[in-house]
């Protein structure tokens, strides 16, 4: 009886052992970074099989407890939440972070892509900063925006990301013509173009005189107030009022100058319009 | 060997229009189930610089759960069809890397009882991009074949960057943090 128990003993203890023996333990990495390798120590003996589950990975390979397994560039690419697991009769896991490596792209947005000089807030940005595998980069990061005209500086700010996002809103140039805005991290330089044309005539004047077909009206050459060219193609619309009653005529600005023939053979009174933009009045006599 | 009557007919025919229409709903149903499965909630009182409007806000809730029920069946179905239309950019990326490493792996995921609180942190002056953080409760399941590997209660926090397609918000980032 007392050898069957020690029989019965010693089988005990020997599978406890082999069982203590092969419980699968393994560390993940307390820290890692995107695109590059880590390893994951295991213990205990025996074979297991193990995963590795993230964004952009599923992996599975047979393991040799007590070896390390190691994590290439290509398995940890993508910034994120990932599980080791290991699987030797029951299955343990374990899970680590990857974060974003260093910026290596600014992806730069601006509006509009057109617009009014000497407008408030008109010109606006966001920048975000990415790592090469395009994880977004979330340690904060100054981020340098400015705005040139004609390689005149307009403005420049430096602006830290939070939550890897920086942005801007500032007024546009006094000047028509391009526009440049870059937003700079260290070497990166991300350039973005904005057409400034001129805002809203200002000044507008006509002048006028008959002529045998009608009345001749043109504008003196149509500046916005900061003395900018207003676009061709910019509608003027003319305005007769005479005892025929009223008539007008839309006609585009080419080369500065808007012009029509209007017909009106009594005294006539012009006045002239462009957008919410009003003009002189002039009054012609009547035909001879 | 004798016709069948015309009851027996009726019945079969019965029959056949009853498997027929439950092949064509079966889709619609499993869809509407996965779909009422994604609790999400939306907070975007601290949104700036630009405001919230309450119709983007419905949009952003709209497309948000529908995007992680594709992300669902496409981790889950081992098919990347599902994720066509809510994911774009660097998050279809890696999601569409994820399936192909699946297929090749033999394994699938599951989210189960998904509960999302979103909260918009940053909405763009021209309203072209919106980040958010998704503090994400599910049931994370792994399986390999057949077999259970994993199975846990989870709780992520994701960043998240979204922008408005031609008729719906698409999401372009997807990134679990350890915390906000």
């Amino acid at each position: 009886m007392a050898r069957l128990l020690q029989l019965g003993a010693v089988i005990c203890l020997a599978g406890a052992f082999v069982e203590l023996c092969a419980a699968q333990d393994f560390r993940v990495p307390a820290t890692a970074v995107a695109g590059e390798g880590a390893s994951i120590s295991t213990t205990g003996i025996g074979k297991a099989i193990f995963y590795l589950v993230g964004p952009g990975v599923s992996r599975k390979n047979d393991l040799t407890l007590g070896e390390e397994v190691q994590l290439g560039p290509q398995d940890l690419r993508n910034a994120g939440d990932y599980l080791a697991i290991v699987c030797s009769g029951t299955c343990r896991s374990e899970s680590f972070y990857v974060s974003a490596a260093q910026p290596a792209n600014l992806t730069f947005l601006v509006h509009p892509s057109r617009v009014p000089v000497a407008q408030g807030d008109a010109v606006s940005g966001v920048a975000f900063p990415f790592d090469q595998y395009h994880n977004l980069v979330l340690t904060p990061e100054n981020i340098s925006f400015q705005l040139r005209g004609k390689e005149t500086p307009l403005w420049s700010r430096s602006v830290r990301t939070q939550n890897g996002v920086a942005w801007f809103r500032t007024a546009s140039g006094k000047s028509a013509g391009a526009l440049q805005v870059v937003a700079s991290l260290g070497d990166l330089n991300t350039p973005r173009a904005v057409e400034q044309v001129a805002s809203d005539p200002c000044n507008l004047r006509i002048t006028g005189q008959r002529t045998p077909k009608g009345i001749l009206v043109q504008t003196e050459p149509v500046h916005d107030c900061a003395g900018n060219v207003v676009p061709d193609g910019t509608i003027v619309t003319f305005t007769a009022t005479g005892a025929a009653g009223v008539g007008t005529v839309d006609a585009p600005i080419k080369q500065g100058i808007a012009r029509a023939q209007m017909e009106a053979p009594g005294a006539t009174t012009i006045s002239v319009a462009s957008g919410v933009v009003m003009g002189n009045e002039i009054r012609v006599g009547a035909q001879p | 060997m004798s016709r069948p009557g015309r009851g027996e007919l009726r019945i079969r025919f019965a029959v056949a229009a009853l498997a027929l229409c439950g092949l064509l709903l079966s889709p619609v149903l499993k869809l509407h189930a996965a779909d009422s499965a994604v609790e999400v909630q939306l907070d975007a009182k601290n949104a700036g610089p630009r405001s919230v409007e309450s119709l983007t806000a419905r949009g952003i809730l709209r497309d948000y759960r529908f995007a992680w029920t594709s992300l669902s069946h496409a981790l889950e179905s081992n098919s990347v069809d599902p994720l066509a239309g809510a994911f774009s950019g660097e998050a279809s990326q890696w999601l569409r890397q994820t399936v192909a490493s699946q297929q090749k792996s033999g394994l699938s995921r599951r989210y189960l009882g998904q509960s999302h609180q979103l909260e918009v942190v940053f909405y763009a002056p021209e309203g072209d991009v919106m980040e958010l953080h998704d503090t994400a409760q599910y049931e994370s399941q792994i399986r390999d074949k057949d077999t259970t590997i994993h199975d846990e209660h989870v709780v992520v926090h994701y960043i998240v960057l979204m922008t408005p397609g031609a008729d719906r918000w698409v999401i372009r980032q997807l990134q679990a943090v350890p915390q906000f």
